[in-house]
This record gives C-alpha cells, sequence and structure tokens, in this order.
C-alpha cells in the first residue's frame, strides 16, 4: 500500500450469481446487525458451487484513482474480467486544465551525494595521506605539514563536516563485521583501512597530516616563543631557555592515561557490536570537534570539543593521545612500522637539543618513539644536523648565493 | 646498509607483511559484505505525519528539532503530480483560523512561512475559487516540522506533501540524532532504491 | 430541527460484514427500499433494513439510483449496469471515451444524468444510453473541481440539478442543457455553517421537504441546509469514522438520513428527533467497532 496515493490492494472475495439471491429469514430486528450473514443463505447449490469456484477470484479494489488498479483474476473464473481503469481519476489538474500553457513543475529531490564525490574524499584522504609521509618523512617540512593539515581541516571537517572520519568508522567496521545485515559502504571501509596500511608502511601519518580532529588541537596548541617568533605555528616548540614549554605529562601518568583510549576503543566496538535496538555509536555521540566543524551540536558536545581545546593551549593534543580510539589502534599498528620520522635527517647524534621539542611527550631516549610520535614534525628544527643538511636545495641556494 | 638483513629486519617485515594481509583480508571480507551506498531516508508509510490512518494525532516535529545541522535536512516537498492545486489548501492555511474578508482563512499553518501559495494558469479576475493554484515550499525555509504534511493527508488532503530528507544536505552521519528521535522507527539508513523516486 | 443516531445496517462485524472493501453508494426507490453498492455487488433492504437481495456487479459500483419505472442503475468505473427490480441484467451502458467513473446518477424528464469523476461533469444521456450533452463543465476549470475523486449531484422534482464543487465549497445548480442558475455555500473552517477543508462538500441528497443534505469529510458530518444555504442541522461527528470519505447519503420517506461509513463499512441511520430531548443513540453494540 502506498501511503501517499493511497492505493489500497484488498482481495476481496466475491459472491453471486445470476439475478439476486433470494435472502431468507433475516434478523426481524429493524437495523439489526447483519454481520452473521456472511452469506446470504438460501442459496441454489448450484449457485453455491458457483460462487465457490468464483471464491478464489482474487480482486484488488480500487480506492484511490490516482494509479491504475487492476484486478487480477484466474484466468478461469466465470466471472473473469479485467476491470481495468482504463481512464482513472486524476487527483492533479492536467496542464490542460490549468491553461496558459502551464508547465508541470519538478517535484524538488535533492540526488544523494553523488559515487563519483565519495570517490573524491577517498582520492583526497589517499592524496593527503602520501603527501603528508612525502613532507615529514622526505622534504622533512613543519610549514609544509602545517599547510596540508589546515587543508585537510578545512576539507574533511568544515566541507565535510566531520563525516565520514575513521574515527567513526570504527563502528561501521564492527557493525559490517557482527551484523549479518548490515550493509557497509566502500567509502567506509577505504576510510577505514587507507590510514591504518599506511600507519604499518610509515608510521602515523593520518595523525600527522591529514586528521581534522588532530589538526585542530594541533593548532591551538599555544605557539612558544624562540626562533622565528613571528612565524611562530611554523616554528618548533622548545629549543632554549625561556621560552614557552607545553605542559609536560610524566611519562608514567602518560602511560596510563594513554590507556583510555583503549577503554574507549573497547566500550565502543562493544556498543557497537550490539543488537539494533541498543546500539549506540559512542564516538560519534561524543566527537568532540564535530560541534565546531558544523557550528552546531548537542551542548555536551560542544562543552567537551571546548574543554579539550582550552586544555590543548597548554597540554598537546589530549584528545589524540588519551581518547582517541582509532589512535589506539594506530599506536599499536605503528610499532611495526616499516619508516618512522627520525629527528636527525641522517645519523643521530645525541646531543640532546631536540629534548624538549616535542609537546606530545614522544620523545624517548632522545628518538621518536614510534607509537606516539604523531608527525607534527616539530622537532625537525630542533635538530642542528636538519638545519643545516635536512633541506640540501636551501643549503645549495645558500651556497650559490655565496659564490 | 645494504648487507644481509637481520635478524629482527627479517622479523620485522614478517610482522609488517602479516599484518598488512590481515588488514587486506578484512578489507576483502567487508567489501564482499559491502552493497552500496546506505543513505538516511523517511519511510512515509511509518512516519506518523504521512502514514494514512492516523489522523487526530499529534504532529511529530523531531525531524526539525533533532538534526544535528541548524536548519534540519528534512524537508516537505509537495509532490505536483498529486497536488490538487485547491483554492483552500489546507496545508498553507489554517483553516481553523477565523475567515477574513476576503473568504479565505486568516491564518496561514506554516510557522515559517515556507509556503508560497499563487494562481496559475488563465486567472479569473472576478472569483478566485474559480482557479488553481500553486503551492511550492520554499526549501530553505522549511525545517521540516511536518505540519503541512499531516495537514495533506487523507481524507483532509491528497497526501501529495511528505518529509524527504535532502541527501544534499545529510551528513550521513553515524549516529542520526533524527533516527534516535523518531517515535515510528520511520527513520532509516538503506540503500537507496530506484522505486523511490519521486512519485 | 435535530437528528439523532438510531443505529448502523450491514456493520463489518465479527462474521464478515457484507461489504468487505468498500460500500461507496446509496438510494432508495419508491417504496423506500434500500439500495447499497459496494465491492462489486448491489445489496438491497428492506424499508426496515432487512437484507432482501444481494447480487454480484460486473465492477466495483460507485454509484447507484432507481429509476421511476423501477430500474436499477449502478454506476462504475467504465459503465453503467443496468437492472430489472428484480435483479435482472438488462444492460450495461459503455461510452469509451465519456464514461469513466460513474459516481452519480440522476434521472430528469426521460433523460439519464451521469457524473463521470474522470472529466469533472455530468453527462445527459437518453433512455437507451445515446449520450446528450454536458454539465458542468462549460467554464474556466473544464469541471468540477473534485479533489476528493468523487463528483456527487441531485435532482429536485423541478428538473434542477444541484451538484456539489466541493474545491469551491459550493453548490451549484444547473439545467439539464447545463446552464449555471446559481450557486450558494462558502469556506469557513469554524462556523459550522460553511463547508471547512479543502474540498467540501462531498456529496449531496434532498429530502422531501426540499432540504439539501450534504455530507462533508475530514471530520465526517452529516448536515442539512434549507434550499437556499441556511444551515438546520448538523449529524455524525461522533458517530462516523475519522477517515470516513466521500460519504453517500440518501434520505427516505421518513426522512431519515442514510450516510455511508466508508471506512467502517456500515450504513449510519439518522432519525429526525421530534422530541427536543437529545436522544441516547440506540446503537448496535454488535457491529460498532
Amino acid at each position: 500500500m502506498n501511503p501517499r496515493t493511497g492505493v489500497k490492494k484488498t482481495n476481496v472475495t466475491e459472491q453471486g450469481a445470476a439475478g439476486f439471491s433470494p435472502h431468507g429469514a433475516a434478523s426481524a430486528l429493524e437495523f439489526a446487525a447483519l454481520a452473521n450473514q456472511s452469506r446470504p443463505r438460501g442459496m441454489k447449490p448450484a449457485a453455491l458451487l458457483f460462487s465457490l469456484t468464483s471464491f478464489s477470484l482474487t480482486s484488488f479494489l480500487l480506492i484511490s484513482v490516482v494509479s491504475v488498479g487492476v484486478f487480477l483474476l484466474g484466468a478461469t473464473q466465470a466471472f473473469a474480467q479485467q476491470i481495468d481503469y482504463e481512464r482513472p481519476v486524476d487527483v492533479a489538474p492536467s496542464p490542460e486544465d490549468i491553461g496558459e500553457e502551464y508547465v508541470l513543475p519538478v517535484t524538488p529531490q535533492a540526488p544523494p551525494r553523488a559515487q563519483w564525490r565519495e570517490a573524491v574524499d577517498v582520492a583526497v584522504l589517499a592524496a593527503a595521506l602520501l603527501l603528508c609521509t612525502w613532507i615529514v618523512l622526505v622534504r622533512r617540512s613543519r610549514r609544509w605539514l602545517v599547510v596540508l593539515s589546515i587543508g585537510c581541516l578545512l576539507y574533511f571537517g568544515f566541507y565535510r563536516e566531520g563525516c565520514i572520519c575513521p574515527i567513526g568508522a570504527i563502528q561501521n567496521v564492527v557493525v559490517a563485521l557482527t551484523d549479518p545485515n548490515a550493509a557497509i559502504s566502500y567509502f567506509v571501509i577505504a576510510f577505514f583501512l587507507l590510514p591504518l596500511i599506511m600507519t604499518v608502511l610509515f608510521g602515523r601519518v593520518f595523525c600527522g597530516g591529514v586528521c581534522p580532529l588532530g589538526a585542530l588541537q594541533d593548532l591551538v596548541l599555544l605557539p612558544t616563543a624562540g626562533r622565528g617568533a613571528g612565524r611562530y605555528i611554523f616554528t618548533t616548540a622548545g629549543g632554549g631557555a625561556g621560552r614557552y614549554i607545553p605542559l609536560r605529562v610524566p611519562r608514567v601518568l602518560d602511560k596510563i592515561m594513554g590507556t583510555f583510549k583503549w577503554v574507549y576503543l573497547v566500550l565502543a566496538i562493544w556498543l557497537a557490536a550490539r543488537p539494533t535496538e541498543t546500539r549506540d555509536f559512542i564516538i560519534c555521540r561524543f566527537d568532540p570537534f564535530v560541534g565546531f566543524f558544523r557550528f552546531t551540536g548537542p551542548t555536551h558536545m560542544l562543552l567537551i570539543g571546548a574543554g579539550l581545546l582550552v586544555l590543548g593551549m597548554f597540554l598537546g593534543r589530549p584528545y589524540c593521545r588519551y581518547l582517541c580510539p582509532y589512535g589506539a589502534i594506530l599506536s599499536l599498528l605503528s610499532r611495526i612500522s616499516w619508516r618512522y620520522v627520525t629527528i636527525t635527517p641522517d645519523k643521530e647524534l645525541d646531543c640532546g637539543l631536540c629534548a624538549e621539542s616535542c609537546p606530545y611527550g614522544a620523545m624517548k631516549d632522545l628518538r621518536a618513539e614510534k607509537s606516539s610520535c604523531l608527525f607534527c614534525a616539530r622537532c625537525f628544527n630542533a635538530c642542528p644536523r636538519h638545519r643545516v643538511r635536512g633541506r640540501p636545495e636551501v643549503t645549495s641556494n645558500e651556497s650559490s648565493q655565496s659564490s | 646498509m645494504k648487507d644481509k638483513p637481520t635478524r629482527r629486519e627479517v622479523l620485522g617485515h614478517a610482522v609488517r607483511g602479516a599484518t598488512l594481509v590481515g588488514l587486506g583480508g578484512l578489507g576483502f571480507y567487508l567489501i564482499r559484505k559491502a552493497n552500496g551506498e546506505g543513505v538516511w531516508q523517511i519511510d512515509c508509510e511509518k512516519c506518523v505525519n504521512s502514514r494514512l490512518g492516523a489522523v487526530g494525532v499529534e504532529v511529530c516535529d523531531y525531524c526539525a528539532t533533532s538534526c544535528v545541522l541548524g536548519l534540519s535536512a528534512v524537508r516537505a516537498v509537495n509532490d505536483y503530480s498529486i497536488c490538487g492545486r485547491c483554492y483552500i489548501c489546507p496545508a498553507y492555511f489554517d483553516i481553523k483560523s477565523a475567515v477574513n474578508e476576503e473568504g479565505l482563512p486568516s491564518q496561514k499553518l506554516c510557522p515559517r512561512d515556507a509556503i508560497d501559495r499563487k494562481p496559475i494558469g488563465w486567472v479569473d479576475p472576478d472569483d478566485p475559487a474559480n482557479n488553481y493554484y500553486e503551492y511550492a515550499i520554499d526549501e530553505n525555509l522549511c525545517n521540516g516540522c511536518g505540519k503541512c504534511v499531516m495537514a495533506c493527508k487523507e481524507p483532509a488532503g491528497l497526501n501529495s506533501i511528505r518529509l524527504v530528507v535532502r541527501y544534499d544536505l545529510c551528513l550521513d552521519c553515524n549516529r542520526c540524532t533524527i533516527a534516535i528521535a523518531c517515535p515510528d522507527e520511520a527513520y532509516e539508513r538503506k540503500p537507496l532504491s530506484e522505486d523511490e523516486g519521486v512519485g | 430541527m435535530r437528528y439523532r443516531y438510531i443505529g448502523v445496517i450491514s456493520g463489518k462485524g465479527t462474521n464478515g460484514g457484507l461489504f468487505a472493501d468498500a460500500l461507496r453508494g446509496l438510494a432508495f426507490d419508491a417504496t423506500d427500499r434500500l439500495y447499497a453498492v459496494g465491492d462489486s455487488k448491489l445489496v438491497v433492504f428492506s424499508p426496515q433494513g432487512k437484507l432482501l437481495r444481494s447480487r454480484r456487479t460486473e465492477r466495483p459500483g460507485h454509484s447507484v439510483a432507481v429509476a421511476a419505472d423501477g430500474t436499477v442503475y449502478v454506476g462504475q468505473p467504465g459503465q453503467v449496469q443496468l437492472f430489472d427490480p428484480d435483479g435482472k441484467l438488462l444492460d450495461t451502458w459503455r461510452d469509451a471515451g465519456r464514461l469513466g467513473l460513474v459516481t452519480a446518477i440522476g434521472f430528469v424528464d426521460d433523460y439519464v444524468l451521469l457524473a463521470d469523476a474522470k472529466d469533472r461533469c455530468i453527462r445527459r444521456y437518453d433512455q437507451g444510453g445515446k449520450f446528450l450533452n454536458e454539465i458542468g463543465n462549460d467554464n474556466r476549470m473544464r469541471g468540477f473541481l473534485i479533489p476528493n475523486k468523487h463528483l456527487d449531484f441531485v435532482v429536485d422534482p423541478q428538473g434542477v440539478i444541484h451538484a456539489c464543487n466541493p474545491g469551491k465549497h459550493r453548490i451549484e445548480r444547473y439545467t439539464s442543457a447545463g446552464k449555471l442558475l446559481g450557486h450558494w455555500g462558502r469556506f469557513d473552517g469554524r462556523d459550522p455553517a460553511g463547508f471547512s477543508g479543502c474540498c467540501n462538500p462531498t456529496n449531496i441528497t434532498l429530502n422531501r421537504q426540499g432540504h439539501v443534505v450534504v455530507a462533508v469529510k475530514a471530520g465526517p458530518r452529516a448536515k442539512v441546509y434549507s434550499a437556499d444555504g441556511k444551515l438546520l442541522a448538523v449529524m455524525g461527528e461522533d458517530d462516523l469514522d475519522p477517515l470516513c470519505k466521500n460519504t453517500d447519503v440518501a434520505v427516505d420517506s421518513r426522512g431519515r438520513i442514510y450516510v455511508i461509513d466508508t471506512a467502517r463499512l456500515h450504513i449510519c441511520v439518522f432519525a429526525p428527533d421530534i422530541t427536543t430531548q437529545p436522544a441516547e443513540p440506540n446503537a448496535d453494540e454488535t457491529v460498532k467497532p
């Protein structure tokens, strides 16, 4: 039954024979219910048999005449006659009725987001991941990384308004794995897997320059004074006396708080794996920054987001380090990554100059720790060897100028 | 450096390779379950505002109030192939309001004044009832509150107005706040089938 | 004037009513026998509401009328079937391109008037089924405005056609030649004397006093107006299913008003209340759902 056109399909059991069937003793009561007489009594046996054969006659009665009603009939029925509403009654006046060369307007219907645009999202993600890898591992440029992360923040954050994101995709994947009836989009699969594959190969490149949530936190982290203070967001953190240094979390406490994200991940998987009625997408529900991307949202989301951003001014990327469930998976996979961030472009010197440059506590024994390095590229500028040799073309330029 | 790889490197490659194969297997398994893009849709047969038979009940405006967007992604659309172009449209006018000197209800139904009414075709200058009227819903004003949908329902109307999701605005949230709020479970995420276009 | 609800005929009861899917048309013959059409059935009730006979019609009946000679006309999609008083099929009129959906039948002089909801006009035929002329579509709208998909009219003893034009909230009077004599009725959603909603009234008949009895939808009621459009009585607000639409009305010689409940598939009966006290409805509980 179509609610809009109101076509009601009902099976009607027809009865009757030629002529009126005389009806015997009906209830003598005036206006008494005749409900008990489903069929007039006193029918002749032949007529009864006849009517019985026509019982299987199934007809679709038309109530609305917007659509063409068709009576479907068994071919062998004696009364079989297809009742087709050759000229259905239209509700809407025809353009001829309206006159003046009226043109029927098109009923507005926005098409779903085109598949190619979803594919563009995936392509942008893949390109951003590759570009980020190149910028951090080859080009070794904080400046370009910031440009890239702002670009990704604008695209995945403000343009795509935080959906689709690999973090939330965890839940879709869990649903697809646990619910036999659930479907998953190809693009969600791509969003979930691409950053994971890149992490196995190169480390947490997704966190560094692609994730809009990470980019937002990275940008609010209070800049440190120092070399090139005018271009503050491009410069390093730390590296000298009298400069602002982001809040350091003691390593033990950092590790303890880092387990929160595992709890969050397990909770999210557990809630997403529940049956449809009780299923909850907790990652999306408490997504801290999506409210900013959309300039609206439930109060609790905006409050959590604002709180995390204020905290993030003094403490580097609190959501990424302690809460992000996708970050939990990435931190695990990044341990086996093939390539990774090395602070010094070539041989590491253990000079210790970079020690305070990392705002995310990812420096361990003067090396970038694979599992917690967020690919922010701040440490490069703190390294004297990077400044000398990390950017060969600059060196060659200088040398050509000096010559 | 280019010498024989150490045991540690070989082991690392093996673990990496195994992990990549695992991820690939996961992807392969998921792709087998993928059947295209699901989008949030409103089932008109379930939504109380358009469901036949539900008359004399409260209008449900959760589509307007629950969406994460400032202006909900749900809109009312008037199906012009059904709309009767009535002189007195119960979805445009508040037909219970007092009649003004023109013989029309004095109040409009839409709280956001999103419906536009204009006579179409040849216009009779003497008798306003002797005309067809086109009712166009401004998608930029409508917030999907459903009042007009309920008012246009059989038997009072013709079911020409219904609520639809503006796919171009819908963010396709994983956790659609309208779907959670919907009391009729009419808000579903499913692949768009061919026959569910404009009817 | 007051009417009171006195019961129903042919309820869709527990054991299956007479009508399973639709009940659409009502008419009385000269001896007050009630003819009802619905499903693909023509059913005759005695003046006391007893079931007399039932026979099949070829297509679902949308309207019924009894001519002065007792011939029963049943309007159907694309055709009209004629039966003699005993239920024998006399003739089937088909008029390709003219008879779309016959929702009302009337008689004036020796002619038969058929309302065609498809073309939104009334057509006059002679007794042999020959088309003569059209009524009501010589206007800017090219016919009556019936978004409710039902065109109903009644012919008074003087031969004037009173037709519902629900989209304009009017009752229009025509001669059988198609000349518009005048109209009355107005929209009003508050005042019960006006017609509410998008399209009302939907059905019309006349009683012996010449009062106009109309049925309206959303919410369904029947109303009695004087011939010049003064509201005399309202009935059925609480007795008809709110989903009712195009509820045909008929009046017997006693002045009782019969209204089809198209949702519950029975006929509600309202009697003129001679006492001033509103009486308790004497509904048959077994058939009232």
